[in-house]
């Protein structure tokens, strides 16, 4: 079989620490890295790939241009005037290679506190806009807000989701739909829910918004249009303008990738202060603990017995509400 | 003489200002053309009656799609 | 200083390369979309190639000089008029505080996009390392938008000396209505998501560029349903397009939404849910700036890396040459 539009480039076949690993050329100064064939979301893969990410990134290699990781590759970007894809490719495999058991697998991490105010004045008006302009019907905006068609597709109330959502870390596998947002997983599977994205999307959404579509949560860095489901509004997490001290690196609060999230509920006014302190007087102060994400504890805490028997409990749940929510 | 508006931009048709009937004068809007989110008037060469037109909102225009007939003026 | 009377269809503050580094936060280089006239306008004018210039896509646009300085206009010529007069294409030309140079529109020689280059180049902030706006995230260049009526953009310091040069002939790149891009297959090009029919059909196929075409995504016309390998995205969702979100190989990207195939040249999202099929080479991604929305075609041309690198290079040897110029 000689297909004319094949492009792997090279493989690292499986072995007991990680899954068949595939370069694939990706165009004039790209290359994919690629974990395995299957079209899976496993947040191991994402653990193995930031933190074989990392170590790529202190290997300074010349004509490395920028890496962008996701769930279960690396799009690697580089100046082939400076270096080949076959020379590139054998720096990854070193760096791959570094990275063995389990034990290796130790990614800087912060824990980042957010507070967030459910179905504050803001979200609520972005629903209220939709319906409007965009799709007066829309199920999933039935009583006005989505927190009660979330709950209808999980299978739970609405007291639940709130609680999943303050209950977990969410963990950042990547940066990069749009300007400073990541791509969020929880990493408690007793607090995995699933929605399906709005259909058609949204035409505005404020900034602050928190959303979720299928199990992933995102933080709308700007005021934008979307598709994720709505919760509420937490406080800025990007600054163009860089003002705030917190942003004088960059307009960016999130880092390319492995940062964890968890919300604390406050009041929308609250919210509004903090805004005010942000972006005006530039005077407040995040709560970022520095850390790591030490991947073997991870994995304990998924094999204990309560989070096996919760999960697979709120499955069952979420299999019966998925069926009799409406389809958007 | 029969004169027609053609479309001088890509884009889509923001709307038509001008009526079936309308006498029009030489350089009035009789449309607009939203063309990368900027909206482009779309002017009259002849002064005349709207005869015919030939496109709605939202049309995809290409550049040289006739828009509007006129009987021009002698 | 260049006061704007008329901000015309599209006109933006853009440098080259453009916002380097920053894909894996989210932002996209954004750049010019010709970045080969861009950097022979500033050639000409005696700036460095990547400067920044105003990139004019479309025309109907009007500016006065508020100082002194030489100006070049190079792309698409779009019949320009320095008060009223005929304005040379390809040549730095001394012009005068109040003069007032105006462009219509792209015409029948093919090209979409003309720049503006100014000796001493366009004085707005540097932001993450670039001059160029993303209109997508509404950041970089003026204020992060279109110029508009009245806008006063700053000029750098530039010295007159590249006055009367002119672009050698041979130089002027060939603007026509088929764009012919290389195109290096991959990531997604392979069985596991489309078929090799349909990646036939995207190397045989002139594709009309989609009315809806910006520096966001250059849409193309759909491709045929047995494009596709498969019958839906599995756990990246439910059309054939859908993958597991991935990182965007931009610029270059042939991205498919749906069966719409995009150019992802300049700006928008830099990971996503859908597959790229394919990238155009870095030496031919200023054709697809000059490709007229709702009119041009482009037609993809089966390339390797090789033949990439050795593009770049020979696109590198012209701006060198020493006959760039001709007085």
């Amino acid at each position: 079989m000689n297909n004319k539009y094949e492009v792997i480039l090279d493989t690292m076949p499986e072995t007991e620490n990680h899954i068949e690993i595939l370069f694939r050329q990706a165009g004039d100064g790209f290359i994919q890295v690629e974990y395995g064939h299957d079209q899976r979301v496993e947040l191991l893969d994402s653990f193995r790939i930031l933190a074989v990410d990392s170590k790529i990134k202190k290997m300074q290699i010349q004509g490395l241009i920028e890496t962008v990781p996701s769930l279960r590759a690396n799009l690697i970007h580089f100046d082939p005037t400076v270096i080949s894809a076959a020379q590139l490719i054998d720096k990854i495999k070193e760096a791959e290679d570094s990275v063995k058991g389990m034990d290796d697998m130790v990614i800087d991490s912060r824990i980042i506190t957010l507070p967030i105010a459910f179905e504050d004045s803001q979200t609520k008006k972005a629903v209220e806009l939709y319906l409007k302009q965009v799709r007066p019907d829309a199920p999933n905006c039935a009583d006005g807000y989505n927190l009660e068609y979330m709950a209808q597709c999980n299978g739970c109330t609405v007291e639940d989701i709130k609680h999943m959502l303050l209950s977990t870390d969410w963990y950042n596998s990547g940066c990069g739909f749009w300007p400073g947002g990541g791509f969020f997983w929880p990493m408690d599977p007793r607090c995995k829910m699933i929605v399906p994205k709005y259909n058609p999307p949204r035409i505005w959404t404020p900034e602050g918004a928190v959303g979720i579509g299928g199990a992933c949560l995102f933080t709308y860095t700007t005021a934008t249009g979307g598709g994720y489901q709505l919760f509420g509004r937490t406080i800025p997490t990007f600054q163009f303008s860089m003002k705030h001290p917190q942003f004088k690196d960059g307009p960016f609060l999130y880092r390319p990738s492995g940062d964890r999230i968890r919300f604390v509920e406050t009041t929308e006014k609250e919210i509004l202060d903090i805004y005010d302190h942000v972006h005006d007087k530039t005077d407040y102060v995040y709560d970022i603990q520095e850390g790591q994400l030490v991947v073997k504890d991870y994995l304990e805490f998924l094999a204990k017995p309560e989070v096996q028997a919760g999960a697979k409990e709120f499955e069952e749940k979420q299999k019966r509400g998925s069926a009799a929510a409406p389809k958007l | 003489m029969e004169y027609t508006l053609k479309a001088h931009m890509p884009g889509l048709v923001a709307r038509v200002v001008v009526e079936v009937g309308e006498h029009v004068e030489e350089g009035q809007e009789l449309a607009v053309i939203n063309c990368m989110k900027t909206e482009m008037s779309c002017k009259t060469e002849k002064a005349g009656v709207v005869k015919q037109i030939l496109v709605a909102e939202w049309d995809e225009m290409e550049v040289g799609s006739p828009m509007i007939i006129l009987d021009a003026d002698a | 200083m260049i006061k704007i009377l008329n901000g015309g269809i599209e006109m933006l503050v853009e440098d080259w390369p453009g916002r380097m580094g920053y894909m894996g936060l989210g932002m996209a280089p954004a750049g010019a979309a010709d970045h080969l006239a861009l950097q022979l306008g500033n050639l000409l004018v005696g700036n460095q190639p990547g400067e920044a210039g105003i990139e004019i896509a479309g025309g109907y646009c009007k500016f006065q000089m508020e100082s002194d300085g030489v100006l070049a206009l190079a792309g698409t010529d779009m019949e320009p008029k320095i008060n009223g007069e005929a304005f040379p294409m390809w040549e730095a030309v001394p012009v005068k505080k109040g003069d007032v140079i105006s462009l219509s529109h792209f015409g029948g020689k093919g090209g979409f996009r003309t720049y503006a280059c100014i000796a001493g180049g366009i004085d707005v902030p540097e932001y993450l390392g670039s001059k160029s706006t993303c209109l997508f995230g509404n950041y970089g260049g003026f204020c992060g938008r279109k110029l508009q009526e009245g806008d006063l953009i700053k000029t750098g310091l530039g010295d007159s000396s590249a006055a009367g040069r002119k672009l050698n002939p041979k130089y002027i790149p060939e603007y026509t209505h088929v764009w012919e891009l290389r195109v290096i297959p991959g990531p997604n090009s392979v069985p596991d998501y489309v078929t090799e029919e349909g990646m036939d059909y995207l190397f045989s196929t002139e594709m009309k560029i989609s009315h809806n075409a910006n520096r966001a995504a250059y849409r193309l016309a759909e491709v045929p349903d047995y494009f596709w390998a498969r019958k839906d995205g599995g756990k990246g969702g439910s059309h054939p397009s859908n993958i597991v979100d991935h990182g965007y190989n931009m610029r270059g990207g042939i991205n498919v939404t749906g069966n719409t195939p995009s150019l992802l040249i300049a700006d928008g999202p830099t990971l996503g849910g859908f597959v790229c099929v394919g990238n155009v080479i870095n030496a031919d991604l200023w054709k697809i700036g000059q490709g007229i929305p709702s009119m041009d075609k482009v037609k993809f041309k089966l390339s390797t890396p090789e033949e990439a690198v050795e593009a770049r290079m020979e696109l590198k040897k012209m701006l060198e040459a020493k006959d760039l110029f001709v007085s």
